[in-house]
């Protein structure tokens, strides 16, 4: 590890302030401290997050849900109000990593970092999440912008996800067996603005599988996607499975979303 | 009092057999006990290694002058700092320092020691290797070919006649067997011949190699470390540098898993050199990426295995034809891996042809029964295969061939009173076997054995003033064996457990002791145990017999209390350990109990395995439902930890399987060396193992002892395999079984169905 100055804020405008130079924002730093151990980044300063209580907590709101960024994986999963609310996003934050990394890791950080292999994005995207930051408001589809990118600016703090509540949704991985990251991840949503299925892990970043959309629109079975291929062409292809055996897996587990929908 | 040479029976005990808590476990769930890199002293460096990044390369120069003259650095060693030698440590001495040529990606080039992490990491980029790239080697098939890239120029193959002209990369060729095996064939009903490869493991201890070196400027040395053989590390260290073995003092830490991978050294002898030339105490600790790439994992191989029978399920011949690569240097396990791996059957006829291959990879070291799991695999499928085919049930056909007292093994001796048979009907017996099975599920059932060895052994054992007892034995613990020992020692001299306190002495404490391995320690070290508290209870007995002026001869030891012998030796209240303690200063000075020896007559230890898997047919993964394990322990001195043995040894087996690999790219660097990208199996992947211990006494040791440590990773891999196959259908021939290979299996069985 380089050396580096450490903040710990306890307001987000003074977080803002100490965003100059090389400096970098860290939430649960399961991402973050692991890349400094290895010497990978080399940060000026440190700003923790973990002193704002205004990022933390879980509220009702609109009919959906508000997720504060700094609310840990473990407090989503054990959540009444999410289970209440959005189950499958429940399930979905009981199903990161372990529950080391569950209980220190946050929304916030998690889809700030946007990693291919990570399960927020999906739930985000299929479930037509709204990014709120301390700027502005920013739609899932939009946010998300390929391998470790996101429509963040410099200087720009995510404060809050808001979710609208589904009809139905649900989350289907296959995880790597080791780090539990998804190796592929579908989430199927059924809303009132229509189904969209968002795959993680399979690609570069979260990506919509719109043929399988289509045809879930018309029919919402497992059948109606059974024949829907997705191209194994610019998948993600590792010692762990080819970018064919992803591609296959994509629609196993939107099968299984689908009927776990049902 | 061992077993009744009249009845050959075995007494009955008082503790052995109870599951007392282990005497180092709250130690290690407070963080109190220290382990390899809790070492410290005054004064201490940071030793840090230069590795070679490429697989294969002949080392032009090292210019190692910058590196030097940075502030706080304090040493810099390459392979100049230590003399060669011709002699069998020389592999030892290159592999732990390059000489000449990187034999892989990992290998040693430099070391340094600095003030601090920072500087000797600097220090290792000072540091300028000119290499020259060779063209490398990683598959064993690929390494036996005539035109592959040579790693040795003088490697000549042993084992051929007439002796090859040429050097090689096959290190070795062995050949065992008995019989005619061709007409062994002829005489079959059913031939089946299979070709088998496995990947290479690595042993997944948690805690990483380290160790403190301390060389004063008088030549004598301080040397703490993880290890399972101090003793070991002392003679192979004093060697390569080139000391008085007296001049070394070893003390092992405590473990955090070992499993045959610290039976050598590999930055032991770097850190003592580093100490000696910069004056001060180093310490060393590798990095898990170290571990992974630059510790002794197991070999990988290519097997071909045949094996025919009549109708009725009974063998009449195995060929078997072997291939191990054991990375960068000779010692790849064929020999004993090849020997365990067929020897739980009967066989009329054998021949097992066996090739010891060297590539660009890290030297293996010992795995849990080192090369048995693969040839197990190769013929406890065929076996599996072979049953299927003929209908017959599983255990029934390994019942039919079991090896068994009287038995001539196929690697020369003939086997003694063994399990095997008790095992098969343990695990018959067991409900886990007659639970029905659903759709997509299969069970697989596979049998193992592992030799155990012996050992040179020395123990001692001292009576404290108040009648406790320190008990110092010389293998490190790594699997519970102190708890073990005070255990024997309890029973022995019949007083609580609780009064014994084992520790692990220094080298310079007790005699030469072998390492911890071969399963070996509970009983060797457990034998040595008994006989040095019958000698301190000889001893305990005269001074009985002083106090009461009667000879030594008229006193016996009855649970804890000196006794006359009879009403003719005299009417004396019985005196107790306590009171001999107290007293004997008065009597004679201290009481101890020794014992050295090298152990003998193990006796080897057979296990079944019963495994019910669960095979997702739409993504290929498989799940493990129920493991039960089944092995013959002789007389399970602490239960608990037997049975742990069974379990930790099926979970890395069941990892080996289904998950575990260590993957090679085409630069010949490793790529997945993590346990974010290795995967070994954890507590949530798993049920429950389940176990039943069976205990068919070892004649050779006096409470009937087997070692138990090694043979439950010999049958998971092809049990595994044999419960997919029942569960989908499909016969696969490789580890790992991960999910796309088994996927891609099942695309090729549809496909055949549907062509």
């Amino acid at each position: 590890m380089h050396n580096f100055d450490y903040h710990r804020p306890t307001s987000l405008a003074d977080a803002a302030k100490r965003l100059s130079g090389e400096a970098k924002l860290v939430a649960g730093g399961m991402t973050l401290i692991p890349t400094l151990k290895q010497r990978l980044a080399q940060p000026s300063s440190l700003v923790d997050l973990g002193g704002i209580a205004e990022l933390r907590g879980i509220k009702p709101e609109g009919g959906g849900l508000t997720i504060g960024a700094m609310t840990t994986h473990a407090e989503v999963a054990h959540s009444a109000e999410v289970k209440k609310t959005i189950p499958a996003l429940a399930v979905l934050a009981e199903g990161i990593g372990d529950p080391q990394v569950r209980n220190r890791g946050t929304i916030g950080g998690s889809i700030s970092n946007n990693d291919p292999a990570a399960d927020y994005p999906a739930g985000l995207v299929a479930l037509g999440a709204t990014v709120i930051t301390d700027k502005r408001r920013i739609a899932a589809d939009d946010f998300f912008k390929g391998m470790f990118e996101t429509a963040l600016q410099d200087g720009e703090i995510v404060t809050a996800v808001s979710f609208p509540r589904p009809d139905k949704a649900a989350y289907m991985k296959f995880p790597n067996p080791a780090s539990r990251y998804a190796m592929v991840g579908v989430f199927v949503a059924r809303t009132g603005g229509g189904i969209r299925v968002a795959v993680t892990g399979a690609g570069p970043g979260v990506f919509r599988a719109t043929e399988m959309e289509k045809a879930l629109a018309g029919n919402f079975s497992a059948d109606a996607i059974k024949s829907v291929k997705i191209p194994a062409a610019g998948l993600n292809s590792d010692m762990h499975g080819s970018a064919e055996y992803r591609a296959h897996l994509v629609n196993v587990m939107a099968r299984r979303a689908v009927t776990a929908c049902s | 009092m061992p077993l009744d040479p009249a009845t050959q029976k075995i007494r009955a005990f008082d503790q052995v057999g109870t599951r007392p808590l282990r005497p180092d476990g709250l130690d290690k769930v407070t963080g109190r006990a220290r382990f390899g890199a809790d070492a410290t002293a005054p004064g201490m460096l940071v030793g840090r290694i230069l590795r070679s990044p490429h697989a294969h390369a002949r080392i032009r120069s090292i210019d190692a002058t910058k590196a030097e003259a940075l502030p706080g650095v304090k040493a810099v060693v390459t392979s100049k700092d230590f003399a060669d030698r011709s002699d069998d440590l020389r592999d030892i001495l290159v592999n732990i320092m390059a000489r000449g040529k990187a034999l892989y990606e990992g290998h040693t080039v430099a070391a340094v020691a600095a003030t601090s992490a920072s500087v000797a990491r600097k220090a290792l980029k000072l540091i300028k290797v000119d290499y020259e790239v060779l063209p490398h080697v990683t598959d064993v098939d690929l390494a036996m070919e005539p035109d592959a890239p040579l790693l040795h120029d003088d490697l000549i193959t042993s084992g051929v006649e007439p002796v090859p002209t040429k050097p090689s990369n096959i290190a070795r060729k062995i050949e065992f067997g008995h019989g005619d095996v061709d007409k062994g064939f002829a005489e079959a009903d059913l031939v089946v011949e299979r070709e088998f490869k496995t990947e290479a493991t690595h042993q997944g201890y948690i805690e990483p190699h380290a160790c403190l070196a301390s060389v004063g400027s008088d030549g004598q040395g301080e040397l703490w470390v993880c290890t399972q053989g101090h003793y070991m590390v002392r003679d192979v260290c004093a060697q390569l540098l080139g000391m008085d073995v007296s001049k070394l003092r070893v003390t092992a830490s405590e473990i955090g898993g070992g499993f045959g991978g610290k039976t050598t050294v590999f930055i032991e002898p770097v850190a003592l050199a580093l100490s000696r030339k910069a004056g001060r105490p180093v310490k060393v600790v590798m990095t898990r990426d170290e571990v992974f790439r630059a510790s002794g994992p197991t070999s990988s191989t290519s097997m071909r295995m045949k094996i025919g029978v009549k109708k009725d399920g009974r063998i009449t011949a195995l060929d078997a034809l072997l291939k191990y690569q054991g990375g960068a240097f000779a010692g790849a396990p064929v020999d004993y891996g090849g020997m365990a791996g067929v020897a739980c059957y009967d066989y009329p006829n054998i021949r097992v042809v066996g090739y010891d291959v060297v590539t660009n990879r890290p030297k293996q070291a010992a795995y849990r029964a080192p090369g048995a799991p693969m040839t197990a695999f190769a013929v406890e499928s065929v076996i599996a295969e072979i049953a299927d085919t003929l209908k017959l049930d599983p255990i029934e056909m390994r019942l039919k061939n079991a090896a068994k007292e009287g038995t001539k093994s196929a690697y020369g001796p003939t086997f003694g009173p063994v399990g095997l048979v008790e095992t098969l009907k343990a695990a018959k017996a067991h409900p886990n076997y007659k639970v029905k099975l659903g759709k997509n599920q299969g069970r697989g059932i596979a049998s193992g054995f592992w030799f155990n060895f012996g050992g040179q052994t020395c123990v001692s054992l001292n009576l404290n003033i108040d009648g406790t007892l320190a008990l110092a034995v010389g293998t490190p613990d790594i699997g519970g064996s102190r708890a073990s020992m005070c255990l024997m020692a309890a029973e022995e001299l019949g007083i609580p457990y609780e009064n014994v306190r084992a520790i692990i002495a220094d080298t310079s404490s007790l005699g030469y002791n072998d390492v911890t391995d071969g399963s070996r320690v509970t009983f060797a070290s457990g034998m040595a145990t008994i006989h040095a508290a019958r000698d301190a209870i000889k001893k305990l007995c005269g001074r009985a017999a002083k106090v009461w002026g009667i000879p030594e001869e008229a006193v016996v030891w009855e649970k804890g209390f000196a006794k006359p012998s009879g009403a003719n030796a005299g009417n004396f209240e019985p005196m107790s350990l306590k009171e001999l303690a107290a007293n004997a200063a008065k009597t004679g000075g201290p009481i101890a109990g020794h014992y050295e020896y090298n152990a003998e007559n193990a006796g080897p230890s057979f296990a079944t395995h019963v495994v019910d898997v669960e095979v997702d047919p739409e993504t290929g993964f498989t799940k493990v439902l129920r493991y039960l394990v089944c092995q013959d322990a002789g007389k399970a001195v602490h239960p608990s930890y037997v049975e742990g043995q069974f379990q930790g040894g099926a979970v890395q087996g069941i990892g080996w399987a289904l998950n575990e690999e260590y993957i090679y790219g085409a630069d010949g660097r490793l790529q997945n060396a993590g346990f974010l990208d290795y995967r070994i199996p954890v507590a949530s992947d798993l049920p429950m193992i389940d176990t039943a211990i069976v205990e068919v006494p070892n004649p050779g040791h006096p409470y009937g002892v087997r070692g138990v440590g090694e043979t439950s990773i010999v049958p998971p891999m092809a049990a595994v395999s044999n419960a997919v196959s029942h569960a989908v259908g499909i016969r696969l021939t490789e580890s790992p079984m991960s999910p796309p290979r088994i996927l891609k299996a099942l695309g090729e069985q549809a496909a055949r169905k549907a062509g």
